[in-house]
């Protein structure tokens, strides 16, 4: 043993085994609090909201099991479908205008203009606006009195009830939403556009490619990770849209702007702790399905461009 | 595009939800009647109010204090919408407040899913020495009960009477409308130039059941099974109102134009008539100080018959609140007359109990309202009002007849199909 003890070479060794496991051991000691953290506030929560939505729950008196029931009687519920329909039609149409805006004026913006800090700053400004006061100040924009009627009367046009009336209410809260975000896409597609090597627009021009062709072949391709990132975040951001409206139509009128996430809270109001629940789980399925499909939709375009 | 940081939030209805499960709920069972407070008692408790910057609960909290000197009250201020919001996550999630001041349409939600107590059983049927049924007249005794057990105390009470512009009316020598008819002739009148001012017509269950309660109509059936709203009654209520809209003596108030008070378009001279709720009268006053005056209140015109929706606000102890004693001692105190003028005094609302109604505070006359002791007008209301069935399923059905009113005004079905498909899906509510 004594030989053993003294090699030099063994002790490396032990020192190499017992090096892996204090790291592993400190790593774990580091990462606890966030893991205990994370557990207790976000895992826990999410397991036991799953039961709950499996049960009738009120949050006073015991939950009650009922199996699929909620999700039963949410998929039969005209008003469910009809909040989800409101969902999809308000992420289809912020997520044709935004990330196309987003790209436009960071196109524009990646150009050698003047004042380039000044109109970058004024598009991000809005992402850092509360979104309740950018509700509100199109609240009051889009009102019978608001400045948007002012102008319209002002050139001769009628003015319109964009928040009364069930047909515009809904393309008025995307409007808000647009206006609000898009920002945030003009300066994620700027850094996009600024990382793309210059060399290949150089060799492009040289092949006779046109600026479209540039476009298409270059800057497109190029910006495949970034216009990936945008949609997944983006769409799982409007699927979850409530703050807008809350504050600019209350989900009227006639439930024309009633989102998944308004009936989930209405459910919650209503103390139906356990339908919310299954609405949560819902639309986690639907969000996980979109990101899904968007990840091998992307990955197989990639594939062919290679 | 949306901030992720939205994805907090079914988080957060999720943590809500598990935190009930941890910590646990009672219910409303086992209430019984509480000793009375002693002056020397010590502790705390926590008072959530709506009330806002002209709340009479705050100020009422030094003198309560001076009574318990060693009971500290955590005063919580919060709007109304949020109040709302966190009540039933409060409740269960087991971190309650032991006083909370709650919308009377939310009563019969609350009280069905057992977060509120048995103030029956916790007051031993008496407030402040009194017996119950004489601090209230018989409706708000009504509108308080659930189950057959008093669930809140109310605080102070919402009937509709008819707010007016009597220095446009005597301009036009146009007299106070008394009948649904007499209303309209107005309305009309108004309308036109050079004032084109106009009655204010607010798509909600609140001024369809107005309308409706005066027609002899009803909201369901008296066992509270089925829809009763859709009959003839309740088409002429939402052809009345539909009529203002239709010859524009009437301005549509959606939820796009501000609140339902209208002050907005009572400021810049778009409502010179509308029907509400005494609360009123304190915006009135304070948003609205250059138009003293030219208000006046006349009891709401009648269909066939007087009638009024009945809310307001109620005081409620949740069912697993921590000092139900301190709590039952602090309802009281704001239920005394002193404090209860106080209602009217900061808040400029109409407090709830008989006697506050008839002290010389309230009666006397109003210089805002042209002399006028308006609180009369309300009170009167208050003896023919109803409050809205209790029903757990409230909320939704609530939903479907503003859906409905909400159609038959901006044209998109007839009052008869809006109330008949309304009604269809209410019962399903009921039955499911």
């Amino acid at each position: 043993m004594g030989s053993w003890a003294a090699s030099p070479r063994l002790r490396i060794v032990r020192a190499r085994r017992r090096g892996p496991t204090r790291r592993v051991g400190a790593a774990y000691a580091m990462l606890a609090p966030a893991l205990l953290t994370a557990g207790a506030f976000l895992y826990l929560p999410m397991l036991l909201s799953a039961y709950w939505s499996f049960t009738d729950y009120n949050g006073i008196a015991a939950p009650h099991w009922v199996g699929l029931g909620n999700y039963r009687e949410l998929l039969a519920s005209a008003d469910f479908r009809h909040a989800l329909r409101n969902t999809v039609e308000f992420t289809v149409l912020s997520m044709t205008i935004g990330p196309g805006l987003g790209l436009a004026s960071a196109l524009l913006l990646n150009q050698r203009i003047r004042f380039r800090g000044f109109f970058r700053t004024a598009y991000f400004l809005p992402v850092i606006t509360s979104l309740v006061v950018v509700a509100t100040t199109w609240k009051i924009m889009l009102n019978d009195r608001g400045i948007v009627n002012d102008v319209l009367r002002f050139v001769g046009l009628p003015g319109h009830a964009w928040l009364a009336d069930p047909s515009t209410a809904l393309p008025s809260m995307v409007a808000a939403s647009v206006w609000q975000g898009f920002g945030f896409e003009t300066v994620v597609f700027l850094a996009a556009l600024q990382s793309i090597p210059s060399e290949l627009y150089d060799a492009a021009s040289v092949d006779g490619a046109g600026a479209w062709a540039r476009f298409r072949y270059v800057t497109l391709p190029g910006l495949r990770p970034t216009v990936l990132f945008v949609f997944v975040i983006g769409i799982i951001g409007a699927f979850q849209v409530f703050d807008q409206a809350f504050v600019m139509t209350q989900g009227g009128p006639l439930d024309s702007t009633k989102t998944i996430v308004y009936y989930l809270v209405d459910r919650f109001q209503a103390l139906e702790l356990g339908k919310a629940s299954a609405v949560a789980y819902l639309l986690l399925v639907i969000l996980a399905a979109v990101s899904l499909l968007q990840f091998r939709l992307f990955s197989r375009r990639g594939d062919r461009t290679r | 595009m949306r901030m992720p940081r939205r994805l907090l939030f079914p988080s957060a209805i999720a943590l809500a939800v598990a935190l009930a499960a941890v910590v646990g709920c009672g219910g409303s069972g086992g209430d019984k009647p509480t000793t009375a407070l002693s002056h020397d008692a010590r502790g705390s408790l926590t008072v959530w109010d709506y009330y806002g910057s002209a709340t009479p609960i705050k100020p009422a909290i030094a003198a309560f204090h001076k009574a318990y000197p060693n009971v500290h009250v955590n005063y919580q201020a919060y709007d109304y919408d949020t109040i709302a919001q966190k009540f039933p996550v409060a409740v269960s999630s087991g971190s309650p407040p032991d006083v909370a001041t709650i919308d009377m349409t939310l009563l019969p939600t609350y009280a069905a899913n057992g977060t509120l107590s048995d103030l029956s059983a916790l007051s031993g049927g008496k407030v402040n020495g009194e017996p119950i049924g004489r601090v209230y007249p018989r409706s708000a005794l009504d509108a308080m009960t659930f189950d057959g057990h008093y669930v809140s105390m109310l605080y102070d009470f919402d009937a509709y009477a008819l707010y007016y512009r009597a220095d446009l009316l005597a301009r036009k020598h146009l007299p106070v409308p008394h009948s649904w008819s007499q209303l309209r002739s107005v309305a009309r009148q108004l309308a036109e130039p050079p004032d084109r001012s106009r009655f204010q017509v607010l798509p909600d269950t609140f001024h369809f059941a107005q309308m409706l309660f005066q027609q002899s109509g009803r909201i369901l059936t008296p066992d509270d099974r089925k829809a009763a709203f859709d009959d003839e009654a309740g088409v002429s209520a939402l052809g009345m109102m539909k009529g203002f809209l239709d010859d524009h003596s009437g301005v549509y108030w959606g939820a796009d134009q501000g609140d339902s008070s209208g002050i907005e378009g009572v400021k810049d001279g778009r409502i010179a008539m509308f029907e509400n709720g005494p609360y009123v009268m304190g915006i009135l006053k304070q948003s609205a100080p250059e138009q003293r005056g030219k208000w006046r209140v006349a009891p709401a015109p009648v269909g066939r018959q007087p009638g009024s929706y009945l809310g307001g606000t109620g005081l409620v102890i949740p069912a697993n609140a921590n000092h139900k004693e301190a709590a039952w001692a602090f309802t009281q105190f704001l239920l005394r007359p002193d404090q209860q003028i106080g209602v009217y005094k900061y808040a400029g609302a109409a407090p709830a109990t008989a006697a506050a109604l008839a002290s010389p505070e309230l009666t006397k006359p109003d210089p805002y309202f042209g002399g006028q002791a308006p609180f009369t007008v309300f009170r009167q209301a208050m003896n023919t009002a109803t409050h809205f069935p209790y029903v757990k399923q409230w909320p939704d059905v609530d939903g479907a007849i503003t859906d409905a009113v909400t159609a038959a005004l901006l044209g998109k079905a007839s009052p008869q199909k809006a109330l008949s498909q309304a009604a269809d899906k209410v019962d399903g509510i009921l039955g499911g």
